[in-house]
């Protein structure tokens, strides 16, 4: 694998006025891999992806550095070499235009291309996603389009222009199992036909488990545990991946499921230690003073003092 | 198609609003055979034997519905009657008022999108954000109002542009203005409003997120905005016909509103028939159009889509605003009311402002601050009797949706000015004429709204929940139903007031409402009108005084709706909040 | 008992033209869980709907506690309801927004008239405790509380009716994992404890798998082998 970053992103912080919701995250991600950014609703993943884009909210300050490789200039990359899949597929694509039209409308941005030209190219892209009859196809409204097609059509809108990194937002969230699987294998394809990485956002670990390479779990806005899938969710060294994946619902017989107690702590609510802390089996007192840093251990980075002391979810947590 | 409950209730109200205006004759109940005498000779007594014939002759002795039988069959062979004053054919005197009008409409349209592009723009550009409080204001701002200021600024005091009369078109200028102004406001917000929303839906961060270029992205959003707003757009166009009335009176422009208020005010009802029916086909006409603009504008495809717009997001207001504005009021009214507004000092006329009259005298040296504060009074309970009513009305029609979608569309088709026009044509012009006109079209909003409401808490899960407890319909009906909607219909209705306030006044200044010497605010304006070059604080006070209502009404409603905003996100946002525990 | 709890035989629901739920029969025990699970669209939500009588059925049977529901009206219907009692998907929705979760809880009681003002509170402050939640939050609204909180709430009203049956439509779909994980054990504590027996809506098969005794795969509002 080539370990050359295609993305390097450094100490990147968010913040709404004075709370920071996310609080200094730094990774890098490869080209043609795909990279999970796990997390529960409000750890701050989604932010991060926005951000990555250059497209945080306007309230929003953001620190530190996103680069592409052998650019500095990340804005004028969106579309060209750095794109988007938004949440919520079905309602993605804008009612009141032909979908072809969309996606020539994002040629046309990068490119200068002829409006014939650019129309060849959409109907290319939503041919190659498998929409049938794509040239057709390509004058119809969304809501002319099923369930499906409209995902596939998202997808193709966001491959069109062939970027070399896709950030895919919670793509499967709501979904059921069909659909989340066709969906997770139309963006494998198109991320193999273009070359391009994927980094995917996702609160399901079975997810980032069956197609991921490397994840980053957050927490708060900060990295628990970052490092390459089998590793981190084979033997996790966080309590919180540990506890996330033993309260999953396994096959067999029904048992009562490890639960992680408390809640997510509110960002503007943060004492100076560990942000995990108080829901932590292992927590001690440094961890209530003192933030943990990153560190390797067992061939991934992780963030806790008791990194070595953590015990297989697997087998039995706590 | 099959017929709808509102489509019924549509083709009822029209039928029922035709039936009034072919009755008028009948309705009013009054005897204008004196009238009629009086204007066609008079040397002539008024004998029973020639009070008769001309009973017979305007047919009113047939009874109501052989006078709504000719005057139907009349209508169908273009004949719309002789005018009972002048005795001339009616058609030719509409005909040359519509074409009057429907010049200035124009012109007053097309100040209306020009002040609704430039209130857009910024909101374009910026991508976030609303047009502010410059077009609420300006939407707020009652046409006569308007009217009388720009009559006085302009045509009186700076003395640029002729204020009366409709001979080229430096004549056009004031009078479209002061028609357009609000209607632009109207238009540029309801875009305005809309546009925020529309730029939060997830398309606009896929377009972003696949390189679209903002400008692109400007412009589709544009595109998605407007099919849905286009009937609203209708909207604004009839509510051009009512406020049409008010700027003709004033610049005395010979159009179709002022033939329709002079035969009104001289009882001339084949007239006054014919200037309403021509009014109301205006409105008609225009629904038509907005209807087939939406359906073009959409194409074939996007027909069955089901287009609606994201709720807005209304700017919030801070509450100092509404209550600086009210407390100005308050005091106002609270200082005039401790004084006399009937007491006439003939010593004291137009007097300025002075210790002993803080804003002057009128004509009839009253004091002007004295019948401000009693106006307010009378306005302004009218108003609030007005808006409990509809209040009541909206409550009980709201659990029957199909009636109050078709009665709103009507509703919204007339002005009120038409409404009040017809009132006191057939009651005779008086408070109590005036608010029931007002009452009439007020209603259908809150109705609509509860409507709206009903059908939400019926279809939510937390409803379902009550029937699966096995509760009976009344427990749900009272528990749950009842108090879900009443609170918020009550507080919309209680928006309403400022706006329901100024439609009163507008009547009491085209002379539809309140009599002299009753010191209705609409009615102060209009007796000022007379004498507005040497004592203008006459006209200044009131004027001033339904500014800060306008005022009022706007900011206590971005207030209201702030809040209404706050208290539901909670609710909004649970998609975010749901996983987390 | 000769006759199960739940039993229904044929059942069809059908929207128009659309038929949600095609002759679908199963059955439920006291202190069981049958899940029925599928893609979106395919009949689950329907037959959950149909089994409590909210939306008539167009056809079929639907026995409770040996008792035929479809031929019953809205007012015989009535005093059976406590006895079946649904948890919705979305935690928020099900819970009005108006009401405190105490008076949400205590609804129930009111609505059969068995609320007596002495111990009422009482039992209100119980059934809160029973599903993990501090009485505290009894006296908030929904929109104050967490997805989890208002989910547990909502089986709280639930067990106020003194149910046997609950009828559970995607319980803990709306929920993060390690929300879900205490739900889910919630559920299936009550049940070893008060018998209940479970129809279990859910689209996802790894829960489903976790949580059922049984399992109904359905499509197109037909069961499918497995």
């Amino acid at each position: 694998m080539p370990s050359e970053a295609l993305l390097s992103v450094r100490d990147l912080r968010i913040s709404f006025g004075e709370v920071e919701a996310v609080r200094g995250l730094t990774f890098d991600v490869r080209p043609h891999e795909v990279f999970a950014l796990v997390g529960e609703s409000g750890a701050g993943k989604s932010l991060t992806a926005r951000a990555l884009l250059g497209m945080a909210p306007r309230d929003a300050t953001v620190g530190g550095s996103v680069r592409l490789r052998d650019n500095v200039d990340l804005a004028a990359e969106r579309g060209r070499r750095i794109t988007l899949v938004p949440q919520d597929a079905l309602s993605a694509l804008s009612p009141v235009h032909p979908v072809g039209d969309q996606l020539a409308a994002a040629v046309r941005s990068v490119r200068r291309l002829s409006r014939r030209e650019a129309q060849a190219r959409a109907v290319a892209a939503l041919d190659r996603v498998g929409i049938p009859d794509a040239a057709r196809r390509a004058r119809a409204y969304p809501h002319e389009y099923s369930g499906g097609m409209r995902q596939r059509a998202v997808i193709a809108m966001a491959t069109v222009n062939e970027p070399d990194v896709v950030v895919a937002d919670e793509p499967t969230t709501a979904l059921d199992e069909e659909r989340r699987e066709q969906v997770l294998r139309v963006l494998a394809e198109q991320r193999e036909a273009v070359g391009a990485a994927l980094v995917l956002v996702t609160h399901d670990l079975d997810v980032v488990r069956d197609h991921a390479d490397r994840v980053l779990v957050m927490y708060a806005g900060r990295a628990a545990e970052l490092g390459p899938v089998r590793q981190v969710l084979g033997r996790p060294r966080a309590p919180y991946t540990a506890g996330l994946l033993a309260s999953l619902p396994q096959d067999g017989p029904r048992r009562r499921l490890p639960v992680l107690g408390g809640t997510p702590p509110a960002p503007d609510a943060l004492g100076p230690g560990c942000a995990f802390a108080p829901r932590c089996p292992l927590a001690t007192d440094p961890c209530h003073d003192r933030e943990p840093a990153l560190q390797a251990v067992d061939g991934r980075l992780v963030a806790c003092h008791h990194a070595a002391d953590v015990p297989d979810p697997l087998r039995k947590f706590v | 198609m099959r017929p709808t409950a509102a489509g019924v209730t549509r083709a009822v109200a029209l039928a029922a609003a035709l039936a009034a205006v072919g009755l008028l004759p009948w309705l009013s109940g009054r005897d204008p055979a004196l009238t009629v005498l009086r204007a066609r000779s008079v040397e002539q007594e008024p004998t029973e034997e020639a009070l008769s014939a001309i009973r017979r002759d305007l047919g009113l002795e047939a009874g109501p519905l052989s006078l709504l039988g000719d005057w139907a069959t009349g209508l169908l062979r273009g004949d719309l009657g002789t005018s009972w004053v002048s005795g001339t054919d009616i058609l030719p005197s509409v005909a040359s008022g519509l074409q009057v009008s429907l010049g200035l409409m124009a012109a007053a349209l097309l100040v209306a999108v020009l002040l609704a592009v430039a209130l857009v723009t910024p909101v374009l550009v910026r991508g976030k954000g609303s047009a502010g409080a410059f077009a609420a204001m300006a939407a707020a701002v009652p046409e006569f109002l308007l009217a009388t200021v720009a009559l006085l600024v302009c045509g009186v005091w700076l003395g640029w542009l002729p204020t009366s009369g409709w001979q080229g078109p430096e004549y056009m200028v004031l009078p479209a203005l002061a028609l357009g102004v609000p209607a632009g406001g109207l238009l540029g917000r309801l875009v305005a409003d809309a546009l925020p929303a529309v730029l939060d839906e997830r398309w606009v961060e896929l377009w972003h997120g696949a390189g679209v270029s903002r400008t692109r992205v400007a412009f589709a959003a544009l595109r998605r905005v407007l099919p849905p707003l286009v009937p609203q757009f209708g909207m604004v166009a009839v509510g051009l016909t009512g406020g049409a009335v008010a700027v003709e009176t004033v610049f005395a422009v010979p159009g179709i509103g002022r033939t329709a208020l002079g035969a009104a005010k001289s009882q001339d009802l084949p007239l006054l028939q014919g200037a309403v029916l021509a009014l109301l086909a205006l409105g008609l006409i225009t629904g038509a159009l907005a209807a087939l603009v939406r359906r073009r504008l959409l194409g074939p495809a996007l027909r069955d889509a089901g287009l609606s717009l994201p709720p807005a997001r209304p700017a919030r207001a801070h509450p100092a605003i509404p209550a600086a504005f009210g407390a100005l009021l308050l005091a106002a009214i609270g200082w005039g009311l401790l004084r006399d507004p009937y007491a006439v000092d003939t010593t004291a006329r137009l007097a300025p402002p002075s210790w002993a009259n803080p804003m002057g005298t009128d004509g009839l040296g009253r004091d002007v601050l004295a019948r401000l504060g009693h106006g307010a009074a009378s306005t302004v309970g009218t108003a609030a009797a007005v808006c409990l009513l509809s209040l009541v009305v909206a409550l009980a029609l709201g659990f029957v949706p199909g009636i109050a979608a078709g009665a709103a569309d009507i509703a919204n088709a007339l002005p009120p000015v038409i409404v009040g026009i017809l009132v006191a044509a057939a009651a005779g012009p008086g408070t109590r004429g005036a608010a029931l006109a007002v009452a009439l079209i007020s209603w259908p909003p809150l109705a609509a709204h509860a409507a709206a409401l009903v059908q939400e808490v019926r279809a939510s899960a937390f409803l379902t929940a009550q029937r699966a407890i096995g509760a009976p319909p009344l427990w749900i009906l009272t528990r749950h139903v009842l108090p879900s909607v009443a609170a918020p219909v009550a507080r919309h209705a209680l928006l309403r007031l400022p706006g329901i306030a100024l439609a009163l006044a507008s009547l009491g200044f085209l002379g539809l409402g309140a009599q002299p010497p009753a010191p209705e605010w609409g009615l102060l304006l209009d007796e000022s009108r007379a004498y507005v070059e040497r004592a203008p604080w006459a006209a200044l006070a009131p004027a001033a005084a339904l500014a800060l209502l306008a005022g009022l009404a706007v900011s206590g409603a971005a207030y209201a709706q702030g809040r209404g905003d706050r208290r539901t996100s909670g609710r909004t946002v649970r998609k975010e909040t749901a996983r987390a525990v | 008992m000769s006759h199960p709890l739940l039993d229904v035989r044929d059942l069809v629901v059908r929207y128009g033209p659309v038929t949600a739920v095609d002759h679908l029969s199963f059955s439920v025990d006291a202190g069981e869980t049958l899940a029925l699970n599928g893609p979106s669209g395919c009949g689950k939500s329907s037959t959950a709907l149909a089994v409590l009588q909210l939306r008539r059925p167009d056809a079929g049977e639907v026995r409770f506690e040996g008792r035929e529901l479809t031929y019953l009206t809205e007012r015989e219907l009535r005093p059976l309801r406590p006895r079946m009692q649904p948890v919705f998907q979305d935690p928020y929705g099900s819970l009005s927004p108006r009401q405190r979760i105490r008076d949400a809880v205590a609804e129930p009681l009111k609505v059969h008239g068995r609320w007596n003002p002495a111990n009422g509170p009482a039992r209100v402050t119980e059934l809160l405790d029973r599903v993990g939640l501090d009485p505290s939050c009894g006296d908030r609204r929904p929109h104050e509380l967490s997805g989890g909180q208002c989910q547990r709430a909502g089986i709280a009203r639930a067990l106020a009716s003194d149910p046997r049956l609950l009828v559970l439509d995607e319980p803990v779909s709306a929920l993060d994992a390690s929300v879900r994980a205490g739900v889910l054990n919630l559920l299936a504590d009550l049940q070893d404890e008060l018998g209940l027996g479970y129809l279990f809506i859910c689209h996802d098969r790894a829960v489903v798998r976790h949580f059922a005794d049984r399992v109904i795969e359905m499509r197109e509002g037909r069961p499918v082998p497995t």
